[in-house]
């Protein structure tokens, strides 16, 4: 028993390693990711801390003064801007005069700081004033610090005495890694662009699922199964070309049958109607074909598993049921479909899911639009953290929303487990003799 | 109800499988349709049923031709050999789908599947599924089904084939039973000649897509019009001797010779063969035939022997238990000559 117990570890532990690395190892990743505020701007790694314009925005709202103070140009008359300064092989008054009488002296201007350079005895040339200043330029403006050691010890050199708080506060708004946040849940929380866009995808999901992964599905394979063996092979064989396919050239072939020069616009033009973009012209128009495409590609595999779970009913129950009276609709209400409740329940799941996560043909055909009509969530998830407008990919953000979704699957498959009333599928029969 | 073919006819593609049958079973009439595999007694049932169309040809219930109602619209009841009863379903939902289907009141459907369940006795299982009950069980669910809209003629497809034997024996007085108590016209179709024999008014012993013969059991059993009905019924088989025909008589090899009425027309040197039943070989009878004992078989009250004749050919004897007879041993035991059955070379009784 033992034996046989680690035997099977060992033999299933490649598959266990494989689930581990790439189905679960996904998921996890997927959840730190969105618990970062990881994008283009922070990358992956460790960031530096950064006194950019961005930084000082980002700290006025808190403490607008200290902020406006880093921002602002300081001029330090210090040794290490006298020695730059004798390097320069200028006249040597002005380093002994420097040193001498301004040593320490902090300017908050770059005018003040060169009114003194100025009034100096050996007096500069504008030309050399300009060059002295810069010398002595100390401001922390759009410089890079490597660690937060020295970027508070060159805001203190420049007479800043910062507070913990303060310290604190600085470093955060300048610091340009990525950070620990669940800001990502908030934005989507919150945001009414992502309300509508989570009204898209339960309207295209809702939609798609009803009208065509489940209800032509089973439009089709009550059809053939009522059909001639042979004309039944055909008809599903034609349902089943959109799914075999390639989906960038069945696509295209959307786009050529709805392009302002393609075959509806032409159709259309024979009635006087002028050239159009159908796809891309209205919402409605882009909902209709998305959900087209999406659908005639769908409704294939319901088609195949309904079809086949009608073949497994033995014929004898479709005799007894004509015997015993029963119509073709009374046969379907009665016969069929009570039969076809766990492969309803899977097809319904597993297409729920698949809607839910699949984007390819919207990328494809509307990409989100026309402006974000037809935008749904996995495609703005995908939008959001690797094809980004702005170029400033939001691979946080995007992790978040996929694992929404993720949640949003599982809450989904819970659900319907519930309503089709897995449990009775599954109970076992008491036989007795 | 009366049900008669007319002249029917079904073929699939270009197979004929029956050609030109005639068959009339009588009002409350029990009649078997019996016959080896393939031989076309499904077909027929299930054109009297509405499941297949006929070619060509008639099908009447009482004065109706149904030739061409679907099963719907003819009032049959059908025990299916598998019994298709509908697994999603309870007992009394299953019972009660013939009603269902006519949108009859729910009460009323439960009320009359009640009333037909404690008929088969299966009132205490309404709520059960197909799952949960015994072949048996299943059996009466099915056979309840088809009673409950009272048909005008109860179709049994091979319904014992599928139980044990001693369900078999059961079940085989119970639906005798039930048919008697309602009334109702059946015909059974089965490959059984036991079946057939104890369960029906009249056997009509189909071959090859025809009717060979239609009468009673007993009458079938003593005077079957061809060889193939007598190897048909009768179990233990009956025995068949080729021989000739010489002056009247039936001679087989050197030995045996039987003067039979039958033969008195028959020129000599006609091929013939003579069917013996084991009943009618054995310690009495007017013909001594000598050979050796093959094989014994104890069936409790009585013995079946085969008896292996100089020639090869086999004689079974069915005989009361006797202890001093053992494989091996030769034997002369006498033949009935008046209980022989003798045929044509193309099977036809003489």
């Amino acid at each position: 028993m033992r034996t046989s117990r680690t035997l099977g570890l060992i033999m299933i532990a490649p598959a266990a390693i494989m689930i581990l690395l790439f189905f679960l190892m996904p998921v996890v990743l997927t959840a730190v990711f969105s618990l970062t505020n990881m994008s283009t701007a922070t990358g992956i790694s460790g960031g530096a801390y950064q006194v950019t314009q961005a930084a000082v925005n980002r700290l006025t709202t808190d403490m607008p003064e200290l902020a406006a103070a880093i921002a602002g140009p300081r001029f330090v008359i210090d040794e290490e801007g006298v020695a730059a300064l004798e390097a320069l092989k200028l006249k040597p008054g002005l380093a002994a005069e420097l040193r001498a009488e301004h040593l320490g002296e902090v300017f908050a201007s770059r005018r003040e700081a060169e009114r003194v350079i100025k009034a100096l005895k050996d007096r500069p040339s504008t030309r050399e004033v300009k060059r002295i200043s810069d010398l002595f330029n100390r401001s922390v403006l759009n410089t890079r610090f490597e660690t937060r050691q020295a970027l508070l010890e060159s805001l203190r050199k420049l007479g800043f005495n910062l507070g913990p708080e303060e310290q604190e506060a600085v470093a955060k708004a300048t610091y340009t890694g990525w950070v620990w946040t669940a800001d990502n849940f908030r934005t989507i929380g919150n945001s009414p662009d992502m309300a509508q866009i989570f009204l898209n995808t339960a309207f295209y999901v809702a939609v798609t699922l009803l009208f065509f992964n489940v209800g032509y599905a089973l439009f089709l394979a009550l059809t053939t199964h009522y059909m001639a063996a042979a004309t039944a092979s055909i008809f599903r064989a034609v349902w089943l070309l959109p799914r075999i396919t390639p989906v960038v050239i069945y696509v295209l072939m959307w786009k050529w049958l709805t392009w302002d020069n393609g075959f509806l616009s032409l159709f259309m033009g024979q009635f006087g109607y002028p050239p159009r973009n159908y796809l891309l012209d209205n919402a409605q128009g882009a909902w209709f074909f998305v959900i087209l495409i999406n659908g005639f590609i769908g409704a294939s595999m319901g088609m195949l598993v309904f079809s086949s779970a009608i073949k497994a009913i033995p014929e004898t129950q479709f005799h007894a049921s004509e015997v015993d009276g029963a119509s073709r609709w009374q046969q379907i209400r009665y016969i069929i479909l009570p039969q076809l409740r766990w492969p309803i329940l899977f097809v319904t799941c597993y297409q729920t899911l698949s809607l839910l996560a699949s984007f390819n043909e919207i990328l494809l055909s509307t990409r989100g639009g026309p402006g974000r009509a037809t935008e749904v969530w996995s495609l703005a998830a995908y939008h959001t953290a690797l094809q980004n407008y702005t170029g400033n990919l939001e691979y946080g953000l995007g992790a978040a929303m996929a694992l929404v979704l993720v949640v949003i699957g599982v809450i989904l498959s819970l659900i319907y487990l519930r309503v089709f009333r897995y449990d009775t599928l599954i109970s076992k029969p008491l036989i007795e003799d | 109800m009366r049900i008669l073919l007319d002249k029917f006819s079904k073929s699939f593609g270009s197979t004929k499988v029956i050609e030109e049958m005639d068959l009339e079973v009588g009002s409350g009439e029990m009649l078997a349709l019996l016959g080896p595999s393939g031989c076309g007694k499904s077909t027929t049932l299930f054109a009297i049923c509405g499941i297949h169309r006929p070619t060509s040809g008639r099908i009447l219930f009482g004065d109706r031709d149904v030739t061409g109602l679907p099963s719907q619209e003819r009032n049959v009841g059908v025990v299916f050999q598998s019994y298709a009863l509908y697994p999603h379903m309870t007992v009394a939902e299953n019972i009660g789908f013939p009603l269902t289907v006519r949108r009859m009141a729910a009460a009323n459907i439960r009320k009359e599947a009640a009333e037909i369940a404690a008929l088969v006795h299966i009132d205490n299982l309404l709520d059960r599924r197909p799952a949960q009950l015994s072949g048996g069980q299943q059996q009466r669910v099915a056979l309840a089904r088809a009673l409950i809209r009272r048909p005008d003629v109860l179709l049994l497809d091979e319904p014992l084939a599928n139980l044990d034997a001693k369900l078999r024996l059961e079940m085989r007085s119970e639906i005798r039973r039930l048919q008697k108590e309602t009334g109702i016209t059946a015909i059974l179709v089965t490959h059984d000649q036991v079946e057939a024999m104890s369960m029906c008014d009249r056997i009509a012993i189909m071959k090859a897509g025809e009717i060979v013969q239609i009468s009673t059991p007993s009458e079938m059993y003593n005077d079957p019009r061809t060889a193939f009905v007598a190897g048909f019924l009768g179990n233990p088989p009956i025995s068949f001797l080729k021989g000739m025909a010489e002056g009247g008589a039936f001679v087989f090899g050197n030995s045996i010779r039987l003067m039979l009425p039958a033969l008195a027309a028959i020129p000599d040197g006609a091929v013939l063969t003579l069917g013996v039943r084991p009943e009618h070989f054995g310690t009495s009878g007017d013909v001594q035939v000598e050979g050796k004992v093959a094989f014994a078989e104890t069936q409790g009250r009585e013995n079946l022997y085969d008896v292996v004749l100089p020639d090869r050919s086999v004689l079974r004897s069915i005989q009361p238990v006797r202890n001093d007879v053992a494989v091996g041993d030769p034997v002369c035991w006498s033949l009935d000559s008046k209980a022989a059955l003798v045929f044509a070379e193309d099977g036809r009784r003489l």
